[in-house]
């Protein structure tokens, strides 16, 4: 990992449960390569700690990933993202970054928000 | 006798005299970033003065409880493990994140990242110092001229001739220690894991720097309370050893050695024990005087 640490977040609201969304963040970076092979993800109980939510849900995301063949866990050497994890090529990378601007962009067509509104979100989502 | 107890008393009473200069020294820059998470830090500072607060009246209690100097040698522990008590309590009563969005850096925390290493190191060097001198005091001891297991050191002058020395450092002392002692390197470990695992008070930079100042600072306090649990004992062990072996009439030139050296270790865990009170005692200081400016 290189440069300042990625955030991961949960929405506790969310329809889609904590560990999907876990699972589907901490995918997204070993694809993107933000998380190298080799690299060392957190404790489960240090990131259950700091998200507020129980051991087994951060276990059940990191046994997801395991599953795929993402990450691999040893006992006394945490769990590692493992030196065969696919990762995304520039154009499946724009393919993704297209396909999830586009759903944003009709989520908030449907709520009625002009041009002006939804590039005002993007540029504040982007400061925070 | 009377005059290695003085010399010692001395080397303390000048240890506390710089130690109060330098606490009162005006101008030294205070730890951390300008944005510390006051409340997160209020939190465990109060529990740590707490802990810290407790320890001298259970310490100054054990000191006046033991018989024969062996509450003195149990005091310093004593203060030890109630002080990581209180840090413990601290780390572990900090509210976690709630709300409906969390957020979590992703990032492996380590004790080692937060530990002080010179301090870190005199003190572990210092916790095998006191394990190799109790194991050899407690395998050398006899009993006393009363009877008492463990409290006396026996030299063979010639044949039919042996003299007695004490107090010595035997049993009679170092098992109770050795327990104590156990338990507060235990506390320690469990009490750094505390404050690695508490959970971060925000993800933006300022504030992730500011919390790693408080972890750091916790990890100071946890340091400095090892090393007073290990430096008295280790303190008291040499000089009534180093007392005992230098009584001996006919001892050979290398006890003679012995002793002296055991009375420079003595210096050293004073030293050591100065060091420990000012962490102990001003963490935050102590650490932004020993780091580089970030």
């Amino acid at each position: 990992m290189s440069g300042q640490a990625p955030l991961l977040r949960v929405d506790t609201g969310d329809p889609t449960p904590p560990y999907e969304q876990l699972r589907r963040q901490l995918a997204g970076l070993i694809g993107s390569g933000t998380l190298a092979p080799g690299d060392r993800l957190p404790p489960l109980r240090q990131l259950a700690t700091d998200l507020g939510l129980a051991v087994g849900t951060v276990a059940r995301a990191y046994r997801e990933l395991e599953s795929a063949g993402l990450v691999s866990s040893r006992r006394g050497g945490g769990t590692r993202v493992t030196t065969d994890a696919p990762a995304l090529s520039d154009a499946d990378r724009q393919r993704l970054l297209h396909q999830h601007a586009s759903a944003f962009v009709q989520q908030a067509a449907l709520l009625g928000a002009s041009e002006q509104q939804i590039l005002g979100a993007i540029s504040q989502a982007l400061a925070t | 006798m009377e005059g290695v107890l003085g010399l010692v008393a001395g080397m303390c009473l000048l240890a506390g005299v710089a130690l109060a200069r330098w606490l009162v020294q005006p101008g030294a820059p205070e730890g951390g970033p300008p944005a510390v998470p006051a409340a997160v830090a209020r939190h465990t500072a109060r529990w740590r003065w707490g802990g810290v607060i407790t320890g001298l009246a259970v310490g100054g209690a054990a000191a006046g409880s033991g018989a024969l100097g062996r509450g003195f040698l149990l005091a310093a522990p004593v203060f030890g493990l109630c002080v990581l008590t209180g840090v413990v309590a601290g780390e572990l009563t900090v509210r976690p994140p709630g709300g409906r969005t969390r957020a979590a850096v992703l990032e492996v925390r380590r004790v080692r990242d937060y530990l002080p290493r010179r301090l870190t190191a005199a003190v572990l060097g210092a916790a095998a110092a006191l394990a190799c001198l109790a194991a050899v005091t407690t395998a050398t001891a006899v009993p006393d001229d009363l009877g008492r297991a463990g409290r006396g050191v026996q030299l063979a002058c010639g044949p039919g001739l042996v003299q007695t020395s004490g107090p010595w450092a035997g049993s009679f002392y170092t098992l109770p220690l050795a327990v104590l002692v156990a338990a507060g390197l235990v506390a320690a470990g469990g009490a750094l894991r505390a404050v690695v695992g508490r959970a971060r008070t925000g993800t933006d930079p300022a504030t992730v720097a500011a919390d790693d100042a408080l972890r750091r600072r916790a990890a100071w306090t946890v340091t400095g309370a090892c090393g007073i649990l290990v430096a008295v004992p280790l303190a008291g062990l040499c000089v009534v050893s180093a007392g005992a072996v230098l009584s001996l009439f006919c001892r050979p030139a290398w006890v003679t050695v012995a002793g002296w050296a055991l009375l420079a270790l003595a210096g050293a865990a004073v030293a050591l024990l100065s060091w420990c009170a000012a962490v102990l005692l001003a963490p935050g200081r102590v650490a932004a005087a020993a780091l580089p400016a970030r």
